[in-house]
């Protein structure tokens, strides 16, 4: 009886009514919109915060350049090279400053080597090195394409036998010793494909071997001191008198020889270890990603299981599968390169692997590591940032025993082995902190896949809701007053002659408020789902050009093509039920307090005061 | 038949500077089918007096009966419902209904079907002398005089026994004030009504069965 009373009176105000609807339909979109905007936001931020991440990667700078030269005989000059040198290196420490907030690391990977001929690498070694016992048919200087006669293979290939005459030039040094007819000399060569430099693959470019230096160790202790190893730099033979093999040198030679006969460069395959793959930048990059299984759980890095990720083509050409065991005796370990570097393109693996005893080192670590996951993808660019061919990925605690004694390389932080994760949006801060470190010799570049712009641009939606919202609020509030006070405080005398007819307070308060609850109710539905509707609507349409490219940073664990900004979900009903329950919570608090301040009047004084 | 009795009522409000009695020990009495008049003058207590009569306020003192029970026991609002209605000066229709349905709105408050509350205020408007016409007229649309009739109905409407008027020939001229204090005699004479009227109109007040003074908030019956 109320709500029909209610409403038939407001419904003989139907120009007030009607321009109450509109205007609370405008100012409730409004204020929709402006929700609606920030919900689209929130949604992208989440999807982005999921999708995103900000990686930075660490590069020492040199203290100075090196000039290298390197004499090539084929044009009798030498070429100049340089080199990055460093007094010293700074230690990965140095990144824990208060304030740096690391998601993860800072890290220094390590790769190592893993020996195991249970397996082939593919794409196989082109390691073309020979171990031959040579003589020349006459004195000769070999600054220049000489004519030596094979009379020894002890590493060789189906190309070379005993008795061949092979053309062999000392092309890199610039004073090459004179070679005696009559004596026999114990070489490690390599193939090279001409003489002149500039004319090699032509097909007059014959074939000549050149010096391949295989005695010397790599070998660095734990913080990259050199150590000393009596090989002379560049030593490549040695003349084989009466019982040469039984002298050091002689042996030196002997062990070169087994590390040859392990075929190396098909059964050492780089293992890279690591506390977050998500580090790694080939996967930041999208180059590679986990194509099945899964990657590492955080208990897996915690405790150092021996699980792996490996290589697709890996894992076909050894026939092994998510759920296999595979054995990793790790024989070196890496401290300059990332895996990528050593191994891609055609110096797949190739690493002297006599320490500076001259003995081929031993195994450091050896386990059964379970594949957990297989990633596919771009490997062997050869590059800083590039997965290395066969390159296996295990947790770095999972490397249980210290790799001090079999460090083939050893160098400063570098973006391929250095890195870490920082929350999205707090390069600023994160930069700011740093700065006051005060260290110089570090270079750090972030990378986040174009959040800090998506940021930015969400920024201004952000101000633009609040906006929205803000103007949306104000309206509804004013129309609501206003309409409050036509519809309520203006009907005190509508409340004082229903009061006199008997209408309890309760009764005259939902005579009164239904009508305009209902109204309310109206208007705010359609107008906040209209709101709604529309910024949908609008950040559908401009999201795709107004954000940015996600892609470059969305390959991490699946290979999707980009973050959709908003979906065309389900109606988020929850999203326009609460504007709709405050407007109406507000309205009901505004006309109640109306209709309250009408039932505290006394009826007579107000209906006499009005008669007088 | 006695209906309506006051005893020793008193009533005082306190405004910001200082405390009113508005109402001084009134004692009196109103039986069925009378027509009664209270005159004072301007803030004599008069409306007030009303006031407390329609169960609007609540005695500070004393008590008003209602045939014989305590209005202070009852429910004021269904005592205004059922028992008594008020009639005022600036007749206070609902200006966005029609005179049938300021007639018929008591009659809804009370849960009467529509139809039935119709027919009696269809009734009713014909009884306080208003012809179809006026039927689906808005108040803004009618006289002074066809809007006090309509309220005359409105308050005989819900079907109770005691009209009270505050000043309901205020603001008419002296033919519809002639015509509205005839209805209001109609209806205590003929219809049983207790009528009891505020007024300043000393012609009003002599065609009433009684008179009542009402001075400085005391109450003594002139006639």
């Amino acid at each position: 009886m109320m709500i029909k009373n209610s409403i038939r009176q407001l419904w003989r105000m139907k120009g007030r009514v009607g321009l109450f609807l509109l205007l609370l339909l405008l100012a409730s979109g409004l204020f929709s919109l402006g929700r609606g905007f920030q919900a689209v936001n929130r949604r992208n931020m989440e999807r982005y915060e999921d999708s995103f991440m900000t990686i930075g990667t660490v590069e020492q700078k040199a203290d100075a350049v090196q000039e290298i030269k390197s004499w090539d005989a084929g044009i009798k000059d030498y070429h100049i090279y340089s080199r990055s040198t460093y007094d010293s290196y700074v230690p990965l420490s140095v990144l824990d400053f208060e304030g740096a907030n690391y998601l993860s690391g800072p890290e220094k990977r390590v790769f190592y080597g893993a020996y195991n001929p249970d397996y082939v690498m593919y794409p196989r070694g082109l390691f073309g090195s020979i171990l031959v016992e040579v003589t020349p048919p006459e004195d000769v200087l070999p600054d220049h394409p000489v004519e030596l006669t094979v009379t020894r293979i002890l590493m060789g290939n189906s190309d070379l036998w005993e008795g061949l005459n092979i053309t062999f030039c000392n092309h890199y040094d610039p004073d090459p010793e004179m070679l005696y007819a009559g004596k026999t000399y114990l070489m490690s060569l390599q193939q090279r494909p001409g003489h002149d430099s500039e004319k090699q693959f032509a097909e007059d470019s014959p074939l000549e071997y050149v010096p391949y230096s295989m005695l010397e160790s790599d070998q660095v202790g734990p913080e990259g001191e050199v150590l000393q190893d009596e090989v002379e730099d560049g030593a490549f033979y040695d003349e084989v008198t009466e019982g040469f093999y039984e002298t050091r040198r002689g042996k030196r030679w002997m062990e070169l020889l087994k590390t040859l006969d392990l075929d190396y460069t098909n059964h050492i395959f780089p293992v890279t270890g690591t506390n977050d793959i998500h580090l790694i930048m080939a996967f930041y990059n999208g180059d590679v990603w986990i194509s099945s299984g899964r990657e590492f759980t955080e208990e897996e890095y915690a405790d150092g299981e021996k699980v792996c990720l490996i290589n697709e083509t890996f894992a076909r050409t050894n026939d092994l599968e998510i759920g296999d065991s595979i054995r990793l005796p790790l024989l070196y370990a890496n401290h300059r390169f990332p895996a990528g570097r050593r191994f891609g393109r055609n110096g797949l693996g190739v690493t002297p692997l006599l320490n500076t005893k001259g003995e081929c080192y031993p195994i450091f670590e050896d386990g059964d590591y379970t594949i957990v996951g297989m990633y596919d993808g771009a490997t062997g660019f050869s590059d800083e940032y590039g997965m290395g061919h066969n390159e296996i990925i295990i947790p770095t605690r999972s490397v249980k025993n210290s790799d001090a004694d079999n460090i083939v390389a050893y160098g400063p932080m570098r973006g391929g082995t250095t890195s870490f994760q920082i929350e999205n949006g707090t390069i600023r801060d994160y930069l700011e902190k740093w700065n006051q470190q005060g260290i110089d010799n570090l270079e750090i570049t972030f990378y986040d896949g174009g959040y800090t712009q998506l940021e930015a641009g969400i920024e201004n939606m952000k101000q633009i809701s609040r906006i929205l919202v803000a103007m949306g609020l104000i309206l509804v509030l004013m129309v609501l007053l206003y309409f409050t006070w036509l519809f309520i405080i203006r009907q005190g005398e509508r409340t004082a002659v229903e009061r006199c007819l008997g209408l309890s307070k309760k009764k005259c308060f939902l005579s009164l408020f239904t009508g305009l609850f209902l109204l309310v109710a109206c208007g705010s539905v359609v107008g906040c789902t209209a709101g709604n509707l529309l910024s949908r609507e609008i950040a559908g349409r401009m999201g795709p050009v107004s954000y940015y490219d996600t892609s470059f940073s969305n390959g991490l664990i699946s290979n999707e093509e980009s973050v959709q900004t908003e979906e065309a979900s389900e109606f988020p009903v929850e999203e326009v039920v609460w504007p709709i329950a405050g407007i109406l919570l507000t309205a009901s608090l505004i006309s109640g307090a109306g209709i309250w301040l009408n039932l505290r009047a006394e009826p007579m004084d107000m209906l006499s005061k009005r008669g007088e | 038949m006695e209906i309506l009795r006051a005893e020793h009522v008193s009533y005082s409000y306190q405004t910001k500077y200082q405390k009113v009695d508005a109402v001084k020990d009134v004692s009196c009495a109103f039986e069925q089918g009378k027509f009664y008049a209270i005159i004072g003058e301007s803030g004599s207590g008069k409306s007030t007096f009303l006031s407390l009569l329609a169960g609007l306020d609540v005695p500070s003192e004393g008590k008003i009966y209602v045939q014989g029970q305590s209005l202070n026991q009852m429910d004021r609002d269904a005592y205004r419902l059922n028992q008594a209605s008020v009639v005022y000066q600036s007749f206070h229709l609902f200006p966005l209904l029609t005179a049938l349905e300021n007639v018929m709105l008591p009659m809804e408050f009370k849960k009467i079907r529509k139809k039935d509350a119709s027919v009696r205020a269809e009734k009713l408007l014909k009884r306080v002398g208003l012809g179809e016409r006026i039927f689906r007229q808005f108040p803004k649309m009618m006289s002074g005089g066809e809007q006090q009739r309509v309220a005359i109905a409105r308050a005989v409407a819900a079907g109770g026994e005691i009209i009270l008027a505050d000043e309901p020939t205020g603001n008419l001229d002296s033919e519809n004030e002639q015509k509205i204090v005839e209805l209001l005699k109609e209806l205590a004479h003929e219809d049983g009504y207790t009528v009891i009227v505020i007024t300043h109109n000393q012609g009003v007040a002599a065609e009433t069965d009684h008179v009542f003074r009402m001075t400085d908030g005391k109450l003594e019956q002139v006639r």
